[in-house]
């Protein structure tokens, strides 16, 4: 309890705390806890569950959390990891902190319909624990596992989608931006050498084409495609003159520059779904 | 002279962006739906507590100034009316922290009863409220975090230049943010009693930090 006063009161530097592995497997031990084999029949579980249920669920060992409360490195990992479906928010972090002897469970919303917080506590309690305490760490990792899977058949969720890539949002303001510049700049410079209604198409074209590559699907692409392929048909009614002259650029900079990130792993190494966690799960101690 | 006004239009238009209108209202509907799920988890905390009163009393019916206590505390917290304005409010946005705060601490002395009943302690209902309790209070403490940084995010764009021009000429003003009431009083030791009598450890003026 004093130590948690103590925490309040002189909260470590950011420099301090423990980093955060990337997420590169489904079974991450800093300490060569599990030997490979174990380690790799783990592995293998967790990926043919993921196969098969969608629920992304992924074991790290670390020496330490400190001088971070185990909960809080737990959170800052699954924060940085994204384990589950995005919106689905599936994912599941089983935590150890060897020397520290504590455990976490982390549980996305999505699963917290059957592995409540009070299931999970009783998992660590009764199954992980007590094998813990024997030093069977590879068992009660397994053990903890399977409990945690077996919970999880009576959850309903979303059946596993093929691979495909992940896409964030699309900044559209960003598309507007390329969307004006194409007309008024491309457009009156392709009119000019192809004559109205090629130069017309032409631009239509390759704004359309850039919206495609950049966004992807095929409504939004033909939808640019078309408003840009009037707008530079009819521009010939305005008469903007030979140069392009002072136009202010400098109102666009920000307003492009917040787009998401693009995703998009190749298909054999683990990477998350983007899901999200709320703080849910229990913590434990051996 | 229509030339002109459709630059001037564009221009208008352009720059508009560029000086984060939209911006302001997506972090002002970012701050107000990470406000919704703190309150959600409050909501959450409350509705645990009379189960968890009951289950105590159960085991331990002299303990009624604890009862009263944590009762009272989550009435006052109940009759409190949150909505949306309390954001910009920052007395109101006190008044309920408090009125949080006090019930966390009504709960902490709550369950450090239990620690003298060992029956109430190994009572499988006990444990699963207790438990409970722990989760929402976490997800409390995450809660909060991400509203804090949604305000964050927000006051930064309504100080900046030049998005503080788009925030002066539309009203956007400051919010308050989160702070840690008492910061006084948590920056002070507690002393440790080893009197005659156990007294309850005194809680500390936010969430009881989780899994001591």
């Amino acid at each position: 309890m004093l130590l948690a006063w103590a925490a309040f009161a002189a909260p470590a530097a950011e420099g301090d705390f423990q980093p955060i592995p990337p997420l590169k497997e489904r079974v991450t031990d800093l300490t060569g806890t599990l030997s490979a084999a174990d380690e790799a029949r783990l592995e293998a579980r967790l990926r043919e569950y993921e196969a098969q249920k969608g629920a992304q669920i992924a074991v790290l060992i670390v020496a330490t959390t400190l001088p971070e409360p185990a909960f809080d490195y737990s959170m800052r990992v699954v924060d940085a990891w994204k384990l589950g479906r995005k919106d689905v928010d599936d994912g599941v972090l089983f935590l150890i902190a060897k020397n520290d002897r504590k455990l976490e469970i982390r549980t996305g919303r999505g699963v917290q319909g059957t592995l409540t917080d009070a299931v999970s506590k009783r998992i660590i309690a009764e199954t992980v624990g007590p094998r813990f305490r024997a030093g069977d760490f590879a068992g009660g990792i397994e053990q903890g596992i399977e409990k945690i899977i077996s919970v999880l058949q009576g959850e309903a969720l979303p059946p596993p989608q093929k691979k495909r890539v992940a896409v964030s949002s699309v900044n559209y303001e960003g598309f507007l931006m390329l969307g004006v510049v194409a007309a008024l700049f491309v457009g009156p410079l392709l009119r000019s050498l192809l004559g109205r209604f090629l130069g017309a198409t032409a631009t239509a074209g390759v704004t359309g084409a850039a919206a495609w590559w950049l966004a992807g699907g095929l409504l939004f692409p033909i939808v640019v495609a078309i408003i840009i392929f009037l707008v530079v048909l009819l521009m010939g009614a305005v008469n903007l003159g030979g140069r392009g002259g002072n136009w202010p650029g400098g109102g666009w900079s920000s307003g492009g520059s917040s787009g998401g990130s693009w995703g998009g792993g190749s298909s054999d190494s683990f990477s998350g779904g983007g899901g999200g966690f709320d703080g849910g799960g229990a913590s434990g101690d051996w | 002279m229509r030339k002109w006004a459709l630059m001037l239009g564009l221009t208008a238009i352009l720059s508009l962006s560029g000086c984060g209108y939209n911006d302001f209202q997506t972090r002002d509907e970012a701050v107000k739906k990470s406000w919704a799920e703190v309150l959600n988890q409050y909501q959450r905390r409350s509705d645990l507590i009379p189960n968890l009163v009951a289950t105590v009393q159960g085991y331990a019916q002299q303990e009624k100034d604890v009862f009263l206590g944590v009762t009272e505390a989550r009435s006052r917290v109940g009759q409190m009316k949150i909505d949306d304005s309390v954001l910009n409010n920052p007395q109101a946005m006190q008044n309920f922290q408090k009125a949080q705060g006090d019930l966390s601490s009504a709960l902490s002395r709550l369950l450090v009863v239990a620690e003298n009943y060992p029956q109430l302690k190994s009572d499988a209902n006990f444990r699963e409220l207790q438990s409970q309790l722990e989760g929402t209070e976490n997800r409390i403490t995450v809660a909060r975090k991400r509203f804090t940084d949604t305000i964050e995010s927000y006051n930064v764009l309504t100080r900046q230049f030049p998005t503080n021009l788009t925030a002066m000429l539309f009203g956007y003003a400051v919010k308050p943010q989160f702070t840690v009431e008492n910061e006084k009083a948590i920056s002070v030791a507690p002393k440790v009693d080893f009197g005659a009598k156990p007294a309850p450890a005194p809680a500390p003026a936010p969430a009881p930090a989780p899994g001591k």
